[in-house]
């Protein structure tokens, strides 16, 4: 039963967890164009934080799969 | 123990050690927040709006705060349509709701309210979870609005998506918080916060526990840092950043600092003599309170629902136009706020902003300003850029030139002679007001009157009824001038001041006291806007007068019209001068007449087309404005059409013969029913 509830535990964790980093990235974005910065930079922009999603990706994973710890239901 | 005290027992771990530094933090974050938003607000919004001219809408605050009030608070504009309308109130409420709690709870930690834990935490708890649920319930109907039912009105920007995404996220994480600590202290073990938290003890059901204290004080640190921080820089985004969501502030100010003019009133042109340039060139030329106007705009889009131009797929959209100013403001502002005043060079509205086409379309209906939920202002900008095409640039159609020039030349819009004016009266018995004894009233015939065929019929109704109720009145007969309202509308302000003036003198002149008109445009004009230049008046619209003579009896309507009639509201007469109820009483007055209403009508009623001085322009683009119109009659198997607008009138009987339904439908001025019915 544990082994079944943990990845999903860690998988909604991951979700929410990314939900909050692309909402955090993309009004990072839209700022910074607001704030007059060039349009041409809009594409670096997104490679850049899409580059910066995955490693925070990368590193939500293995963190919680490292420390999230065993469940008891 | 209660379960208030036993959900705080299990809680002064979370309190002492995670709620209470966070909230410390986000509270000494959020002043720092406050102190950014205050300084984006004097950079990005006020020092925009004060590149425009000075204008007083500071008078009768408490007329301005009612309203605003009233507006915010129970959405007095919104109602108009149920779903937006409770999607919207939803949200706001909700809203409202949340941050109560919130600040109940916010504040409650560090001045020790919740230490012994008091009641007041258990209402705050209810109050934002309710209000959460109220923002999911209209957050679903609004994503589903915009993104599955995509009315044309509507224009979806990232911005708008990645706002409804981060609301569910911090709504989804708050709950979340909530839900974990209730679940920490066993849900079942406090069954009343069902009552309490009813969202969170719902969810509460489906957490896992860990299985020691440091790891689940872990875990809620974790959580509230996902909230809060996200929370944080959501407030973060919207105060700083131009997002949609600022209307939170924009229109409130917006409103609080309307006009409390009737609508459709302009303003004359300050400094007439002495003035270099006349109209609107570019955006600083406007006044602060219509770049306040671009700012406040929302992009809702019910102005562009109701625009008779853009209905008939003409290139006008006000909500268009009013978004594409903004990003003029937005893009011109900062420039000319950065140059020296000497050496400014301005972008020029017109063309690149603003399309001719686009501006002459507006038929100055005001149905756009009626739909607005903020109050914009859209005539007066339009008739600024138009004053500044006219009066400086003198760059219009050619039937516009036309016009202009047979009202300076004869003073009437057809360049008819001056002395044709009172043709019309031939065995009338008309007589002239200077030459009636102890006149009571006079009868404002105007243009249309005097000169168009159709409308003479009219002017020969009223004659007849003024007779038959042996009222003392009189005309000006060829001393009456256009009232100037053409003029005016189309932008040569200094023509309307030269043929009001004119006219103005006359009837001091004559000793006028009273004025009966057939036309809501010279009623409208002589009633509101001949004061500016000191012609003040008694004036009364034909229906009004009519409606007095049938109820104090001295008007008796005794013959029959079996026919089915609908009532079309005039602009200048409804939406202006809220006079919607006189000419449905004289409809009701008349014996065998079964009144329908048209689906727009009272203040949602669809324009003729003929405003904004459209009446002498030809309508080369989409459908007819009057066509449209005398389908919706159609619609509802009218045989006849009601109007009491000589406008109104010329359009639908066009209409009519246009659609080809001249065998079954009709037209007529209620001067001329009341006259069949008599």
């Amino acid at each position: 039963m544990e082994g079944f509830f943990r990845p999903i535990a860690i998988v909604v964790e991951v979700v929410i967890l990314m939900a909050v980093i692309y909402s955090l990235f993309l009004g990072v974005k839209f700022s910074v164009l607001d704030f007059g910065l060039e349009e041409k930079y809009k594409s670096f922009i997104c490679w850049v934080f899409m580059i910066m999603g995955c490693l925070a990706l990368v590193f939500f994973i293995a963190h919680l799969i490292t420390f999230y710890p065993r469940l008891s239901v | 123990m209660d379960s208030l005290n036993r959900f705080w027992t299990g809680q002064e771990v979370y309190i002492t050690k995670i709620f209470l530094p966070i909230i410390i933090g986000f509270l000494i974050l959020f002043i720092g927040l406050l102190a950014i938003f205050a300084l984006s607000f004097w950079r990005q919004h006020y020092r925009l709006w004060h590149l425009g001219k000075e204008e007083n809408r500071s008078d009768h605050g408490a007329t301005r705060l009612k309203t605003l009030l009233a507006v915010t608070f129970s959405h007095l504009r919104f109602w108009k349509e149920l779903y937006p309308s409770t999607m919207h109130f939803l949200i706001f409420w909700g809203v409202i709701l949340i941050f109560m709690g919130k600040i109940v709870r916010l504040f409650s930690y560090p001045v020790g309210l919740t230490n012994p834990p008091q009641n007041i935490f258990k209402y705050a708890s209810c109050v934002s979870e309710i209000g959460g649920l109220l923002v999911i319930v209209g957050g679903c109907l609004a994503v589903y609005r915009r993104y599955v039912v995509k009315p044309p009105r509507l224009e979806t920007k990232p911005t708008n998506t990645l706002i409804y995404f981060w609301g569910a996220v911090l709504l989804m994480t708050g709950y979340f918080v909530k839900g974990y600590r209730i679940a920490l202290i066993g849900g079942s073990a406090v069954p009343d916060w069902l009552s309490w938290a009813p969202v969170s003890y719902l969810i509460s059901r489906f957490f896992l526990i860990l299985p020691t204290q440091p790891l689940n004080e872990l875990l809620v640190w974790h959580r509230v840092l996902i909230h809060a921080l996200p929370a944080f820089l959501f407030f973060a985004y919207v105060f700083i950043t131009r997002t949609p969501l600022q209307h939170f502030f924009l229109s409130p100010i917006n409103v609080f600092f309307r006009s409390l003019r009737l609508k459709g009133i302009l303003a004359p042109i300050p400094n007439f003599e002495e003035a270099e340039t006349f109209g609107v060139r570019e955006i600083s030329e406007y006044t602060w309170k219509q770049l306040l106007d671009l700012e406040a705009c929302t992009n809702c889009g019910r102005c562009q629902d109701v625009c008779p131009a853009h209905l008939t797929q003409k290139p006008l959209s006000p909500r268009r136009m009013t978004q594409n100013l903004k990003n003029h403001l937005w893009r011109e502002g900062p420039k000319l706020l950065s140059a020296p005043p000497d050496q400014r060079q301005p972008e020029a509205i017109m063309e690149k902003t603003v399309g001719e086409d686009e501006l002459w379309a507006c038929t100055n209906c005001m149905a756009c300003e009626e739909a607005c939920p903020v109050y914009i202002e859209q005539i007066s900008r339009n008739i600024d850029l138009r004053r500044y095409l006219v009066l400086v640039e003198t760059k219009y159609s050619s039937d516009i030139r036309l016009t202009l020039k047979n009202l300076e030349k004869s003073n009437n819009p057809w360049g008819m002679a001056r002395g044709l004016r009172t043709e019309w009266t031939k065995d009338l018995g008309v007589k002239i007001f200077s030459e009636v004894t102890d006149p009571e009233i006079l009868f404002w015939v105007g243009c249309c009157g005097s000169y168009d065929a159709r409308n003479q019929k009219v002017a020969t109704s009223m004659v007849k009824i003024l007779q038959a109720s042996g009222i003392r009145f009189g005309i000006l007969g060829n001393e009456e001038g256009c009232c100037g309202d053409p003029a005016r509308r189309i932008g040569n302000e200094y023509l309307f001041q030269m043929t009001a003036e004119a006219n103005i003198e006359i009837m001091k002149g004559c000793g006028v006291k009273k004025i009966l008109t057939l036309c809501p445009h010279c009623f409208h004009t002589l009633k509101n806007e001949y004061p500016q230049l000191g012609g003040k008046f008694q004036v009364i619209h034909h229906t009004q007068f009519l409606t007095e003579l049938i109820s104090s009896g001295k008007l008796k309507l005794t013959k029959p019209i079996n026919k089915v009639i609908t009532y079309h509201d005039s602009c200048y007469l409804g939406r202006a001068n809220q006079i919607f109820d006189a000419p449905r009483k004289i409809l009701k007055s008349i014996p065998g007449l079964k009144l329908i209403e048209m689906e727009r009508h009272h203040n949602r009623s669809f324009c003729c087309g003929a405003g904004g001085g459209r009446m002498w322009m030809e309508e080369h683009i989409g459908t007819r404005i009057n066509q449209m119109r005398t389908d919706q009659a159609i619609e509802v198997k009218a045989e006849l059409i009601g109007t009491a607008c000589p406008y109104c009138l010329t359009m639908l009987f066009d209409g009519i013969k246009e659609k080809g339904e001249a065998e079954t439908m009709a037209a007529f001025d209620l001067s001329e029913l009341v006259e069949q019915s008599m």
